[in-house]
């Protein structure tokens, strides 16, 4: 018999929108704006009202997939980290970093933009990074 | 506050209640928040502040997932109407609900445009008078037909179709919502459907709504909500005498299959 | 919003199957003349017509909305014109309030036998719509309104 609220901010966009996760027994279930945030006011749009539900979504991948003679098949982390991290470096050391381009999402939060951003400009080397909404 | 607080600590100590729901204040930001034997030092932080949230709505989520337990809530009076309102749609479960009253200040009440800022009993605080509605509504019942189109409609093409409306309102719970329905609201296009959305809206807020403006406060695009929804209230006064949110033994005369209200010829 | 000569009304008419639609259809069978602006459409009772039908035929484009069901105590299925009887009164003062006249939505209980009945009130609400012109809600496809009306937006 556990519910709480916890302050945060909206993970999508550049605005800011305050707002509370309500957490009940331990899961998220929910999400309230923060009615008297200086920013928000009061108000989410349709993506901050629905932060909470990627959470704990049955649509999430748990393992990493890798195309195997044409099928996608169950990997565990280290060969998919091995794979990727290995072909980027080739594919960056043979032909240069600004052969490597990065695409990220509106649906990705803006602490996950932020990571890719970093991971493309300072390990890849290039400035290709775009977004879906070109954020 | 001091006297409430007591109220409900002596009340989760002698386990009359199981659990307590009301607002706190923490550093300025106000939330609702839940007290427990477990965290009873919570109840320091217990308000009654000019912010507000759906109460009702998040007392029927804790409910429903504890049948049979008995669940403190800090009512004010829309929380009251909205858990009458609930009870009568059995949105509650089978826990057992004991209301600790709190009546608005003036001030309050003045920034809800309150029609009834307190609650049947109080436990804290004093009976304030009920606040005179906005203008709002008689200025646009005073409108020709074309104006009031006009005005109606540009409202609702400011709408981003956040569905705040829906979420925030604590008497709208059902799990399948007529607002995303393909076939009445389209997906993908913004403004949603108007006047479509906002209708549907209103029909189901008509004998529903219990006056407590929390849609108009999360509309992010100032849309006057209420003052439909209000007007409806007044419609379903005057046809059936029936007024949502005043006992939970009432029963909509849109909701029964019977005879009710004025029949046409 | 004035009516010119050449406007002919669309008129959406949910049509009860057991008396209303049994009355048009005798009105058709007599040969009863009548105005042609009213589009049939059959449902089991005039208490399944959801104000979200009325509203979707409004918002596709009809100038206006006839419900036709039983007579008070002679539903088919006894009670269900109870509750268009309390529905439609509801509907109309949020129409009339939200700027679409309520005139534009009719309520009447047509008998299986009154098919001179349904020819008469067909053409009086067609006369009726006819004089109030155009739904205001035309030309509003999925709610935006066409660029060349926002002139002065």
């Amino acid at each position: 018999m556990d519910y709480k609220t916890v302050l945060t901010v909206c993970p999508y966009c550049g605005c800011g929108c305050g707002m509370y996760l309500e957490v009940m027994d331990g899961k998220v279930i929910g999400t309230l704006p923060s009615m008297n945030h200086p920013i928000s006011e009061g108000s989410l749009c349709i993506k901050g009202w629905n932060a909470h539900e990627p959470v704990h979504s049955q649509k999430r991948l748990t393992k990493p997939f890798m195309r195997k003679d044409g099928k996608l098949t169950e990997a565990s982390w280290d060969e998919a980290i091995d794979k990727v991290a290995g072909e980027l470096t080739r594919i960056r050391d043979q032909y240069g970093p600004n052969s490597l381009a990065v695409l990220t999402s509106a649906k990705c939060t803006n602490e996950e933009n932020y990571l890719l951003m970093k991971l493309t400009r300072a390990v890849l080397g290039t400035n290709n990074i775009d977004h879906c909404a070109r954020l | 506050m001091e006297e409430l607080k007591k109220k409900v600590k002596q009340a989760l100590e002698e386990g009359k209640i199981h659990g307590f729901l009301g607002l706190k204040a923490d550093e300025g930001e106000v939330s609702p928040f839940f007290v427990t034997k477990d965290n009873i030092a919570e109840l320091e932080k217990l308000t009654a502040p000019d912010g507000r949230y759906s109460i009702g709505k998040i007392l029927s989520h804790i409910a429903v997932r504890n049948p049979g337990k008995v669940i403190g809530v800090m009512v004010r009076g829309c929380d009251e109407r909205a858990i009458i309102e609930l009870t009568k749609a059995s949105q509650l479960g089978t826990a057992s609900i004991t209301q600790f009253g709190v009546a608005c200040t003036p001030q309050t009440a003045e920034k809800c445009n309150c029609p009834q800022p307190y609650p049947s009993q109080i436990d804290f605080g004093e009976k304030a008078p009920g606040v005179v509605p906005n203008e709002l509504l008689a200025k646009v019942e005073q409108m020709s037909v074309e104006d009031r189109l006009a005005f109606w409609m540009s409202q609702f093409d400011k709408c981003i179709k956040c569905y705040g409306c829906r979420n925030i309102c604590p008497v709208c719970y059902c799990k399948e919502c007529t607002l995303e329905d393909q076939n009445l609201v389209p997906g993908g296009i913004v403004p949603p459907a108007t006047p479509v959305f906002h209708f549907i809206k209103a029909m189901h807020m008509a004998d529903r709504c219990i006056d407590c403006g929390l849609c108009e406060a999360t509309c992010p695009m100032n849309i006057p909500l209420r003052t439909i929804y209000r007007h409806m209230r007044k419609a379903m006064q005057e046809l059936f005498d029936y007024v949502p949110g005043k006992a939970a033994t009432d029963k909509s005369p849109l909701g029964v299959l019977e005879e009710g209200g004025r029949l046409i010829h | 919003m004035s009516a010119d000569n050449s406007f002919e009304p669309t008129i959406i008419g949910f049509l009860c199957n057991w008396c209303s639609y049994a009355g048009a259809d005798l009105a058709g069978g007599s040969r009863k003349k009548y105005a042609a602006n009213v589009l049939p459409i059959r449902v089991m009772c005039s208490g399944t017509v959801s104000p979200h039908h009325i509203v979707k035929a409004f918002q596709m484009g009809a100038d206006g909305v006839l419900v036709t069901g039983c007579h008070i105590g002679e539903c088919h299925y006894l009670k269900g014109n109870y509750m268009t009887a309390k529905r439609i009164p509801v509907v109309k003062e949020l129409l009339g309030f939200m700027g679409i006249s309520p005139d534009r939505l009719m309520l009447d209980w047509v008998s299986a036998s009154e098919g001179e009945k349904f020819a008469r009130v067909v053409t009086e609400f067609s006369e009726k719509i006819r004089s109030l012109g155009p739904s205001p809600l035309k030309g509003r496809a999925h709610g935006r309104v066409k660029e060349e009306s926002k002139a002065s937006a």
